[in-house]
């Protein structure tokens, strides 16, 4: 008799929870999860964006297979783009990001000052971002291509077309964006380089570690879970990028910086192709999923 | 006690997001409902003197692309403020975008049928897309009233089917500006009228150390600005009008030898080589402080270069082949429109009050040097500016409009056609490799 009044008490618990979890889950699936399913319906389909979903229209993963392989879409492209800008996320951003974090997290003068400095570019909207940089990498009057006759780097009067150049333009256009979010991941970084125990720093000073070793064999694998969100978010952003690129090239010049979103747009609002729009969204929420994975997979075989 | 507060709250919650949703009214009631309310208001005028009926207020919004740094801005909000004026019963809400971001922000509109009663559009083949989809309200019954004031021949870029469905604003064309205080230092005192003699004038300022052209390659519309009248003068308006329209196809041996024109002016230095990276708007800034000798663009620019430093001019690009092309076939005519959401609650009166806000626009950007008349002008036009009263002389000698290439083409193969552009001002393809290439893949 106790028994079945627990079971029924625990059932009760149950369906309260799940009252209580309802509107937030409705929310999540009506918000996150079907417009998912729907951009997988929408990229089964050679629809425009104004044509309604119909059985004449469905064309399967045709579209999938067209990404990869039509020359007149640029996607292939685009995406080795996002990946260039990952990895150079990883292996330049983060590292100095990680940097400055142990640099500021060991106190010194100024520690404040510095933070807001190097955090001011992420409260900046990234239109102005976008506007500065332009003005930046001017070929006329920008402070690069002047500096760059101050210093006799290069002949005066000798110009550079940092974004209108292929060969320099993808180049130019990811420095902004890695250097934008420099402050962003080192001001993660930082708040757990804090969050390491004093006692611990002491111990090993103590017993004579230097601060490189310090860092090395205490601080860094105390804050390696806000590295690996650091590298997750690092990795998904960059195939997620565009709004930099938008005002600084927009994909050109002849698709040199092209993004997977810069495609993706312009199929989608350009070219009035709902469906292949959709098959670059789901291709960039299969890619970020897949590396977010990959990602943990990797950190949790290294723990 | 917790579960029966749990309970509640549950509940509570459950009851908000109810509310939360939208709620349609059956419009079986709604007509009942408004059938009482008359029934009782003749009942009542039956016993005692009725009191004067309120007029009823609709509220109208309007989207459009005439932001603070528009030069049709003034022009808006002087138009606005008088049609609004005149009608007391509407409740007029307006919003700009600027020009690229409009583009995503109409269509994304469109696409989740939810356009604003009325708002600003292309003519040709950007409206036609949204009339295919049934989003505009056709203006056939509004028409009618304002016939007289706007002739039918300006509506053919908003006539899908033999029915309308915009209202033009204003008609521009492509025009050659010319900063003649330049040109007089290569010995020329009026703009090039031959094509000889526009290279001739071109090839003094390059050696004079100036650049005779600026063109954005960002925006690649831009250059379609300098291609499109090459192209129009070495094959004829009718042929270009054809190709676009599809009727006719891109293997043109004329097409490969206009293009071979404008590669030229790119080996010889016409060109600035900064307006690859730039922006129309940092180009023509270029122009207007004096750094290009010819700027060639929309006539919408007419009040901004006659506000210039210098002594300045406008004219018609001249004729290359004159056995297949003349003077008076330029490229333009009245494609700013506006037009009427079919999904408008209020789209009839929405229709009447764009055919006024448009006669007013017009009226006031033709004032203001923004674009030329595409109503009839019954006022007096003493102070327009000099490079818009040359334009309204072009276009009153003209004898042929084709319509802007990319406002003419449906949106997949206008990009198709603007990539095979852009590449041609990159010199990334010649001449038969941009007719190789549109042939293939537009026809």
């Amino acid at each position: 008799m106790k028994g079945i009044y627990r079971m029924n008490k625990n059932v009760k618990n149950g369906i309260n929870i799940f009252l209580f979890l309802l509107p937030g889950l409705a929310l999540f699936i009506g918000v996150l999860i079907a417009p998912i399913f729907m951009s997988f319906r929408y990229s089964l389909h050679d629809m425009s964006l104004l044509d309604p979903l119909s059985k004449e229209n469905f064309i399967g993963l045709k579209n999938y297979v067209k990404l990869f392989t039509s020359g007149s879409i640029p996607f292939p492209k685009a995406l080795l783009n996002s990946l260039l800008l990952a990895a150079l996320s990883v292996f330049i951003q983060l590292p100095l990001s990680l940097g400055l974090a142990l640099l500021l997290g060991k106190g010194m003068k100024g520690e404040r000052g510095f933070l807001s400095v190097f955090f001011m570019p992420v409260l900046i909207s990234t239109i102005i971002i976008g506007q500065l940089w332009l003005k930046i990498y001017n070929p006329d009057y920008g402070l690069l291509t002047r500096a760059l006759w101050a210093l006799h780097i290069l002949p005066e009067g000798k110009l550079i077309q940092w974004l209108g150049d292929e060969k320099i333009a993808l180049a130019s256009a990811f420095v902004p964006i890695l250097w934008q979010y420099v402050g962003y991941h080192m001001l993660l970084m930082y708040a757990g380089v804090k969050g390491v125990s004093v006692d611990l720093r002491e111990a090993a000073m103590l017993d004579g570690a230097t601060d490189g070793q310090i860092n090395r064999y205490i601080v860094i694998p105390s804050i390696k879970p806000i590295i690996k969100v650091s590298v997750i978010f690092a990795v998904t952003g960059s195939l997620k990028s565009y709004d930099l690129i938008k005002v600084l090239t927009d994909g050109g010049p002849f698709h040199a910086t092209e993004v997977p979103t810069t495609v993706m747009i312009n199929q989608l609002i350009l070219r009035n192709k709902a469906g292949m729009g959709s098959t670059i969204a789901v291709m960039l929420i299969v890619l970020c999923f897949f590396f977010a994975m990959v990602i943990n997979r990797a950190f949790r075989r290294e723990d | 006690m917790k579960k029966i507060v749990a309970l509640v709250l549950a509940a509570v919650m459950v009851c908000g997001l109810c509310a939360c949703g939208e709620t349609t009214p059956a419009s079986t009631s709604t007509s009942t409902s408004s059938a009482e309310t008359t029934v009782s208001a003749s009942t009542e005028t039956s016993t005692e003197p009725a009191p004067e009926p309120a007029a009823e207020q609709i509220s109208l919004k309007m989207w459009c692309i005439a932001t603070e740094s528009d030069s049709n801005y003034p022009s808006y909000v002087k138009a606005i403020e008088e049609v609004t004026a005149a009608h007391p019963e509407i409740n007029f809400e307006w919003e700009a975008t600027e020009n690229e971001a409009y583009k995503t922000k109409i269509k994304a509109a469109a696409a989740a049928n939810e356009l604003p009663d009325i708002f600003f559009t292309w003519g040709g083949a950007f409206l036609g897309d949204f009339v295919k989809a049934d989003r505009v309200y056709c203006l056939d019954d509004a028409y009618k009233a304002f016939a007289a004031d706007l002739p039918e021949s300006m509506l053919d870029n908003t006539t899908y089917g033999g029915k309308h469905y915009g209202v033009p604003l204003t008609m521009n064309v492509v025009g050659l500006f010319a900063n003649m205080d330049m040109l007089a230092e290569v010995g020329y005192t009026e703009v090039p009228k031959t094509y000889d003699e526009l290279i001739d004038c071109c090839d003094k300022l390059v050696a004079a150390g100036k650049i005779p052209f600026g063109c954005s390659g960002k925006e690649t519309w831009c250059v379609t600005e300098y291609i499109e009248p090459l192209l129009e003068k070495t094959i004829g308006a009718e042929e270009l009008a054809k190709i676009f329209a599809k009727e006719s196809t891109w293997d043109n041996p004329d097409i490969t030898k206009a293009i071979g024109y404008f590669q030229e002016w790119i080996a010889k230095g016409y060109f600035d080589p900064s307006g690859i990276s730039l922006g129309n708007d940092e180009v023509k800034n270029n122009f207007l402080q004096g750094k290009y000798a010819f700027y060639q663009n929309g006539t919408w620019n007419c009040a901004d270069v006659a506000a210039a430093d210098f002594k300045s001019a406008v004219a018609e690009f001249p004729v290359i082949d004159s056995s297949k092309a003349k003077l008076g076939q330029l490229i333009g005519g009245p494609s700013d429109t506006l037009a009427v959401a079919a999904s408008s609650p209020n789209a009839e009166v929405a229709a009447n009050f764009t055919f006024e806000l448009g006669r007013a626009l017009c009226h006031y950007c033709y004032l203001d040097g923004s674009g030329l008349p595409a109503w009839k002008v019954d006022y007096d036009t003493p102070d327009i500016n000099p490079l818009t009263q040359a334009v309204a002389d072009i276009c009153n000698q003209a004898n042929g409009y084709v319509l802007f290439g990319d406002t003419a083409m449906d949106a997949d193969t206008a990009q198709i056609y603007l990539d095979y552009v852009s590449q041609i001002y990159g010199s990334k393809i010649d001449g038969p490799g941009f007719v190789a290439g549109l042939t293939d893949d537009i026809g």
